[in-house]
């Protein structure tokens, strides 16, 4: 075990790699999948049916070849990606379609006669969607949309097929460099465990945080 | 390598490919689904040791990247146990035992949808563990995991694209086989793509219909 | 003036609203009364385009309600208190109160939290303003809904049973505040179940019957021996809800 301390920089290196493509991969899920939500639940049949085909997709082909589609096809059609932000759009378009599952169940969780009264109070759409609707459904969705970042996490490792040098990636060259794979991807899943148990304590806290005022009891 | 356009042969490589991916994920999901069904037996019998175990183990590896499960087994068991594994042997093993675990938690969840008075009323009426087990909670409990085991299913297809790093050839190899060979991404992967579309697709309607059929079993029929 | 013709509303083969014309001037306090599912609730969803209108019209001050513009000033026009309060859970009873005003009406914050502190207050929730409503009682939910349809200073104040989910200490609370609204000269159209409090208060009784009018009438003439007590179907309603 203590054979693998020389390498402790280059894993930090590669968590850090790690961190950081899944924490723009959460901003660009998040956006994306609040539009997309909204499109599935809007009134206009075209915006649904372009969003349902989205999501449609998205899960229901595996990753690694939605990986594989962007990472050899992108730049026949165009835009030279690095493979970092070529494995960063794929973990936001892939995220993106189950965040606005979450998002959606939200919304469609809002009580309806919430939305009456801010319907008849004269309040614009667009008003009523950024101070009523999304507040509400977002608070509600912090348990799932965690759950969500924990994909994010595990799914990153598949990031490692585009010779991109995030843990598991890197976790592949100790090991083949110190013939001890089995410490090594052990070590490796424990280290994984442990940042999604983080995120989901966090997301727990944030939760009973964001939704302290939504339940209590009666005055 | 000389690059070269489409041909017949191409087509017989794929239904290859295809084939083995089926094959190894019809495999594992019916020895996953009897692992994780063991496994939740084991905890509604309360099994002292085994039981927190088992649950450990499950969050292990439900929180923990598939690949790396792969890696694990493949890489790192041969070393450990001085035995060779081939890639489909390694597949096998960790698609099972991570299918497992997540069967293990729906059934638990499901298990535990089922109220605790359906359970007491059993037992007061002297049925023992397993009667009541077999006939009163399993039986509410499948209709409740239906719809978390369809979910389950149509995500462990996918996994299978990730037997393909070790070298097992799957029609996620295939793909990148033919990928390299004829430089056509574009149609390579969106044939792949659609392939395991379509699979998706008809495990959710094969799912649906057996859940129809579940359920038209235990309708009540009325004198 | 609120004008009310000929107003039809079905929902699937269920025709709720039979051709109602009313007419509600301002000033008056008007109460509907009726068996539940005699369309009382439909017609007040109708006025303030929650439900659209199968056949009819609808104007508020001019503004018919079928046209966008004119449905979003006669819903600047008109307040509406609700049954189940419907208060936005994530803010306080201040931001409830000022919520509208500032986004609609273009107020500015501070003036607008200082008017909604005082209507606040006015309804004895002076000190509870920061309080969300989930830690507020039934009864102080429904005075912030109150507050909050005043802020937006409407003309008319639509209430749709405002006092049915609360238990009876709460409703004297409610109905005590409505009561000296009514004082006020505010032009207010109840749906309620308060026979006692709609003799007090209105100046003009409503009666619905499956969908249909069947009385519309000052309110002390409604009570008489021979007024509306001698159609037999109000009689059996009236008797049956004072007991």
């Amino acid at each position: 075990m203590t054979s693998l301390t020389p390498y402790l920089g280059e894993f930090a290196a590669g968590a850090r790699l790690t961190a950081l493509a899944c924490a723009l991969a959460l901003v660009g899920s998040l956006a994306l999948g609040v539009v997309v939500a909204l499109m599935r639940t809007s009134t206009m049949p075209l915006a649904r049916r372009v969003a349902d085909i989205y999501v449609d997709i998205f899960r229901n082909v595996p990753f690694i070849v939605q990986l594989f589609f962007l990472f050899y096809g992108l730049p026949e059609i165009g835009p030279e990606l690095s493979p970092f932000n070529t494995g960063v759009l794929a973990l936001a378009l892939a995220g993106g379609a189950f965040t606005s599952d979450v998002i959606r169940s939200g919304i469609l969780a809002l009580e309806p006669g919430v939305l009456e009264a801010a319907q008849v109070s004269g309040l614009s759409r667009i008003t009523i969607y950024r101070r009523i609707v999304l507040p509400i459904a977002l608070r509600t969705s912090i348990r799932p949309l965690g759950s969500v970042f924990v994909n994010l996490i595990l799914t990153s490792s598949i990031l490692s097929a585009i010779t991109i040098n995030e843990l598991t990636g890197v976790a592949k060259i100790v090991a083949s460099d110190t013939f001890q794979p089995f410490e090594v991807y052990g070590l490796l899943l424990v280290a994984y465990f442990a940042m999604t148990t983080l995120v989901s304590l966090g997301a727990g806290v944030l939760h009973r945080r964001l939704n302290r005022h939504l339940h209590g009891g009666a005055a | 390598m000389r690059y070269s356009g489409f041909t017949y042969n191409d087509l017989l490589v794929l239904l290859q490919g295809l084939g083995v991916s089926v094959a190894l994920f019809a495999a594992t999901t019916v020895i996953g689904l009897a692992l994780g069904l063991a496994w939740a037996t084991l905890r509604y019998y309360r099994t002292p040791v085994l039981a927190p175990l088992a649950a450990a183990l499950a969050e292990l590896l439900k929180n923990s990247p598939v690949l790396v499960q792969l890696f694990l087994v493949f890489f790192g068991l041969p070393v450990l146990l001085g035995t060779d594994l081939t890639p489909v042997e390694a597949a096998l093993i960790t698609l099972s035992g991570n299918t497992a675990a997540f069967v293990y938690v729906i059934a638990v969840s499901a298990i535990e949808s089922v109220g605790r008075d359906q359970i007491e009323t059993a037992r007061v009426f002297g049925l023992t563990r397993w009667q009541t087990l077999r006939r009163v909670v399993a039986p509410q409990a499948a209709a409740f995991g239906f719809g978390p085991l369809t979910g389950l299913l149509i995500n462990q297809l996918q996994v299978t694209s990730l037997i393909s790093v070790i070298g097992v050839t799957d029609l996620t190899k295939v793909g990148a086989i033919l990928n390299v060979r004829t430089l056509e991404p574009f149609i390579v992967w969106a044939v792949i793509g659609v392939l395991y579309y379509l699979m998706a697709r008809l495990i959710a309607r094969v799912c649906a219909r057996a859940e129809l059929r579940l359920r038209a079993h235990s309708q009540w029929k009325g004198f | 003036m609120i004008q009310i013709d000929g107003v039809a509303k079905r929902f699937g083969s269920n025709t709720v609203l039979n051709g109602i014309d009313l007419r509600i001037a301002p000033g008056e306090v008007v109460s509907i009364l009726g068996a539940s599912g005699s369309g009382k609730s439909t017609l007040i969803r109708c006025l303030n385009g929650l439900e659209q209108l199968d056949a009819g019209s609808i104007s508020v001050d001019g503004h018919r309600i079928d046209e966008p513009k004119g449905l979003q000033a006669a819903r600047r026009s008109c307040g509406t208190v609700f049954q189940l309060f419907n208060l936005y859970p994530h803010m306080t009873a201040l931001q409830n109160v000022t919520l509208a005003p500032i986004e609609v009406l273009k107020v500015p914050r501070p003036q607008a939290e200082q008017e909604a502190r005082a209507l606040l207050a006015s309804v004895g929730l002076g000190a509870r303003a920061d309080a969300y409503p989930a830690q507020l009682s039934g009864g102080q939910r429904q005075r912030v809904g109150i507050c909050r349809a005043l802020a937006m200073k409407p003309r008319y104040l639509l209430l749709d049973e405002v006092t049915s989910a609360l238990d009876p200490e709460m409703t004297a609370e409610v109905l005590d505040i409505l009561a000296k609204l009514a004082a006020t000269g505010t032009t207010m159209l109840f749906v309620t179940h308060e026979i006692e409090f709609a003799r007090q208060i209105s100046s003009r009784i409503v009666f619905l019957e499956q969908g249909r009018l069947l009385a519309d009438m000052p309110t002390a003439q409604f009570f008489a021996q021979d007024g509306a007590l001698a159609q037999p179907r109000i009689a059996q309603f009236l008797s049956k809800m004072s007991k």
